[in-house]
């Protein structure tokens, strides 16, 4: 079991550090730095101008270099202008170059600077990933048992009108993409046009402080598309267990319906149903990109929208290493928890 | 009675005589104003002179306290002079202040600068410094602040330092610095400014939104934490999602005797992206007080959903122009005069007004100056003529080119350039539309070959001109360079009369429109909408935020 998780963090380690390359390549690409630059700089630089301000804030070293400085393991940049002033990827206002550290990477716990929100990486991305961890953290906490409860009750009697109501139910809300479902749930519940305005059309005020009428809307945007897809998974697998021979055996016996689907199918019916769960974390993780824009809730979603269309390398590198560590962690857990839904699996 | 001028000293002759046609209806009162204000007339002293009393303004008691939430961009800080948006210049306001403040009623009053006095030949300016005035960290306020800070503008080698331009009288061509006793610091409260050749844009340009005032220490990197001499302090700047200013308590505030305010403990600006929908639900769901602006659709529904609607009539417009400079697939399709043209004169301005910001203004002439400056001439309409227009594409072989036409993602803008490329393809013009977002559309505006760029308005109509169509200025987005509209408007700048100014004007107008440097459609009415309680927070002609006269009814 030990072996077992070390040798998927050593897969984790590898896999972002793969992603990340691959990321650093592709916004490091001259294009993309020209454009930076100018954001940078100013927007009517010449071309010279565009040249010595990359090769003054360290962006003419060899790629490789530079990867290696953004994970610590090379010497950060340095530069002196004509005035005699040094100036460096580990020297800023508040840390003077005589004091400066040599490296400053990953390594050493800095991950740099943004360039479009003009703060530390670090401590936008804590900030941003903690705001759609809440929202997440109650997309769940209203999806899980939802779905649970119309699986269950669809798949324990297969093909009744209880079954094919919740099924039409389910299959048509994940068939409903979340900006359309965004979109109608926001015309019908918080705007003036239908009158009902139970709720706020906008989670900006969410991030200071939750309530239910500013986070109900993007909560059931979110729920609803991942609800039905779990629902339908929850069904198959119950459906499958209610024909197996033990609960036959159960019911000659004469227990109680109800005790039948509790006590002895519900275990086994939640094993595949499980493992999509855990999908849905990651997968949670960009369906927020949408929702996030939609409510104007500035999480995790809203800054890989930032980063992605103003080319800030250091926060998109920081975005990538939080995709990976979330998707590996979760599949991580699903395989942990699989073993103690099911003792017939084994980690060898 | 008062005194008509700040200072106490005789009237400038050249307001008198404006006074004269104003009376005589040759010049609107609001034009009145802001040339009586700038020679440092009083406002109340200028409503004398033509013989009207100062209309009392009918403004509700204001609560003291209340924390207020507004809808605004949330921009980068960035050091005044180089800001390039009324937004950031918004955000620190409340803490870094201005010599003057130009005001809706097309008046400038002083703010850091009590008082302002101008020689007849309009080159001999002497300022006097608002004498309770303090830095927040205690200093006094004093004439050597006024002068480094001009000095500041005039560094006309620091990359897009705008206020450059403004001050370019003041400026040696040489060093690029301010000229050799242009600024003279008379005694603490007294700074002189010896132009080397008349300027009458000099008082206005102060009252532009980055001529912001700094302190000694100034320092970009220190962003929302340096010292000012206003009544707020930024509390904390979010780039994308909010700002927020605090009344400081700490700091005694030379305005609240003048002027009256702050009101407000907190002003918070929320940033909910580049959709109006947005904006609108914002309102809707009680997040914010005041919008920043609202458009097109959005003015009437808000208005019908009880929200207070202010307006101001500006001349605030937008440019859809080629960029004579850029290059296409190696060549430069713009170089040509005859190409310009064509695309001016394939395009209706008033189907462009219509469509495009649902009638709300008036219709433009492709030459950037408006009715409202007081040195505008009637030149007569431009007219959308398709057959001329296909002849000179024709006689220029760029009838099968393909134009690329940008335009942010917004709602006026974009539309307005629709109009505009509906209106070309109708002529039978190849145009492909670019719509990119509003995150990655200002990184390159003024490179685009052919693009669409709002232009916030100004006082006088040869402002725009200095800032926008001299040869090489920073924000020449046209890459017209023309020797003789340069001439001409050195001309222009030294003639404080706006009657002989129009004649240069005419003939400014004239060039503009001959060389098709833009399409230039309408002047628009700018509109704000907040929830009822609000006070002092109406739409400035500007688009400034004076965060002192806000708050909320008592």
């Amino acid at each position: 079991m030990g072996l077992f998780i070390l040798r998927r963090i050593v897969i984790m380690i590898l896999t972002a550090l793969c992603l990340t390359f691959i990321v650093f390549v592709l916004t490091n690409l001259q294009p993309n730095l020209e454009k930076l630059a100018k954001t940078q700089g100013n927007v009517r630089m010449t071309d010279e101008q565009v040249a010595t301000w990359l090769e003054m804030n360290g962006y003419t070293d060899p790629m490789l270099s530079r990867y290696g400085q953004w994970l610590g393991l090379l010497p950060g940049w340095t530069r002196e202008d004509a005035e005699g002033n040094v100036t460096g990827r580990c020297i800023s206002r508040d840390v003077p170059a005589d004091v400066a550290p040599e490296r400053c990477g990953v390594l050493q716990g800095d991950w740099g600077w943004s360039t479009v929100l003009r703060d530390e990486v670090s401590a936008i991305i804590g900030t941003r990933l903690g705001l759609t961890g809440i929202l997440m953290f109650w997309v769940m906490l209203l999806m899980v048992p939802m779905a649970l409860i119309m699986g269950v009750l669809a798949g324990m009697r297969e093909g009744s009108r209880l079954d094919r109501s919740l099924s039409t139910v389910s299959i048509a809300s994940t068939a409903t993409p979340e900006y359309v479902s965004g979109v109608i749930l926001i015309a019908v519940f918080a705007s003036s046009a239908v009158g009902l305005k139970w709720f706020k059309g906008t989670a900006t005020s969410a991030m200071d402080g939750i309530t239910f009428e500013n986070f109900t809307l993007p909560v059931v945007t979110i729920a609803l598309y991942g609800m039905g897809y779990i629902a339908r998974m929850t069904r198959a697998s119950m459906t499958e267990v209610m024909t197996a021979q033990y609960i036959r055996t159960a019911r000659l016996k004469g227990v109680s319906f109800p005790n039948i689907v509790l006590k002895h199918a519900l275990r086994n019916a939640l094993i595949a149903p499980f493992t999509v769960i855990m999908l849905q974390i990651p997968w949670l993780l960009n369906g927020v990109v949408i929702v996030e824009t939609l409510f104007n809730y500035k999480g995790f979603g809203w800054t890989l929208v930032q980063a992605a269309s103003n080319n800030d390398i250091e926060l998109l590198l920081g975005c990538s290493v939080v995709a990976v560590v979330v998707v590996l962690v979760t599949q991580l857990i699903s395989d942990v928890g699989y073993i103690f839904l099911n003792p017939r699996i084994r980690i060898s | 009675m008062t005194h008509p001028t700040l200072n106490g000293r005789p009237v400038h002759p050249a307001a008198r005589m404006y006074a004269e046609e104003c009376k005589a209806g040759k010049l609107s009162r609001r034009e009145f104003m802001a040339r009586a204000t700038a020679l440092g007339v009083t406002a109340a002293g200028a409503y004398g002179l033509i013989g009207v009393r100062q209309p009392a303004v009918a403004q509700p008691a204001i609560a003291e306290g209340g924390d207020m939430k507004m809808q605004m961009d949330v921009l980068p800080i960035k050091d005044p002079r180089i800001s390039d948006f009324s937004q950031i210049a918004n955000a620190v306001r409340g803490t870094l202040e201005y010599l003057v403040e130009y005001n809706n009623d097309g008046s400038i009053r002083g703010m850091l600068l009590e008082s302002w006095e101008i020689s007849e030949d309009a080159k001999t300016y002497t300022l006097k410094v608002r004498p309770n005035a303090k830095w927040n960290n205690g200093e006094p306020f004093t004439a050597a602040d006024v002068a480094r800070n001009i000095e500041r503008w005039c560094e006309a080698e620091v990359p897009a330092n705008s206020m450059a331009s403004r001050m370019a009288s003041l400026v040696d061509p040489d060093t690029k610095m301010a000229g050799e006793g242009v600024i003279e610091v008379v005694d603490d409260m007294t700074v002189k400014l010896n132009l080397p050749k008349p300027d009458i844009t000099i008082i206005p340009g102060m009252a532009d939104y980055p001529a912001a005032i700094v302190h000694s220490s100034y320092d970009e990197a220190l962003g929302k934490d340096n010292v000012g001499t206003g009544p707020f302090l930024i509390e904390s700047h979010e780039v994308g999602v909010q700002c927020t200013i605090v009344r400081n308590t700490e700091h005694e505030w030379w305005g609240t005797e003048v002027y009256g305010g702050p009101y407000l403990d907190s002003l918070q600006f929320v940033d909910y992206g580049t959709d109006p929908a947005a904006w609108l639900a914002a309102l809707e769901s009680e997040e914010v007080d005041a919008n920043y602006e609202s458009v097109g659709e959005y003015i009437d529904l808000l208005t019908d959903l009880g929200f207070v609607k202010s307006e101001a009539v500006t001349t605030h417009t937008i440019v859809i122009r080629p960029n004579q400079l850029a290059e296409v697939d190696g060549k430069k399709p713009y170089e040509d005069v005859r190409v310009r043209k064509a695309l001016a004169m394939a395009v209706d301005n008033a189907v462009c007004l219509e469509l495009g910001y649902s009638d709300r203004g008036t219709t433009a002439n492709n030459d950037h100056v408006s009715p409202l400056h007081p040195e505008y001439a009637d030149i007569g309409p431009v007219e959308r003529d398709v057959e001329s227009a296909l002849a000179l594409l024709e006689e220029a072989g760029m009838l099968d080119f393909e134009h690329e036409l940008m335009s942010i993602d917004d709602d006026w803008r974009r539309n307005t350039t629709d109009a505009v490329a509906a209106q070309l393809r109708d002529a039978g013009i190849n145009v492909k539309r670019t719509i990119l977002p509003g995150s990655t559309f200002w990184n390159d505006w003024t490179k685009y070959p052919f693009s669409s760029t709002n232009w916030n308005g100004r006082p006088l109509g040869v402002q725009i001109y200095a800032l926008a169509y001299r040869s090489g200025e920073a924000w020449n987005e046209f890459g017209w360079a023309n020797a003789e509209f340069d001439a001409l408007l050195d001309e222009a700048l030294a003639i404080a009369d706006a009657d002989k100014r129009r004649e240069v004007s005419a003939k400014m107008q004239q060039l503009v429109r001959d060389e098709g440097v833009t399409i230039q459609p309408y002047w628009r009415t700018v509109y704000r909408h907040t929830r009822e309680g609000v006070v002092g927070a109406e739409r400035h002609i500007s688009d400034e935020i004076h965060a002192y006269k806000y708050g909320f009814a008592a």
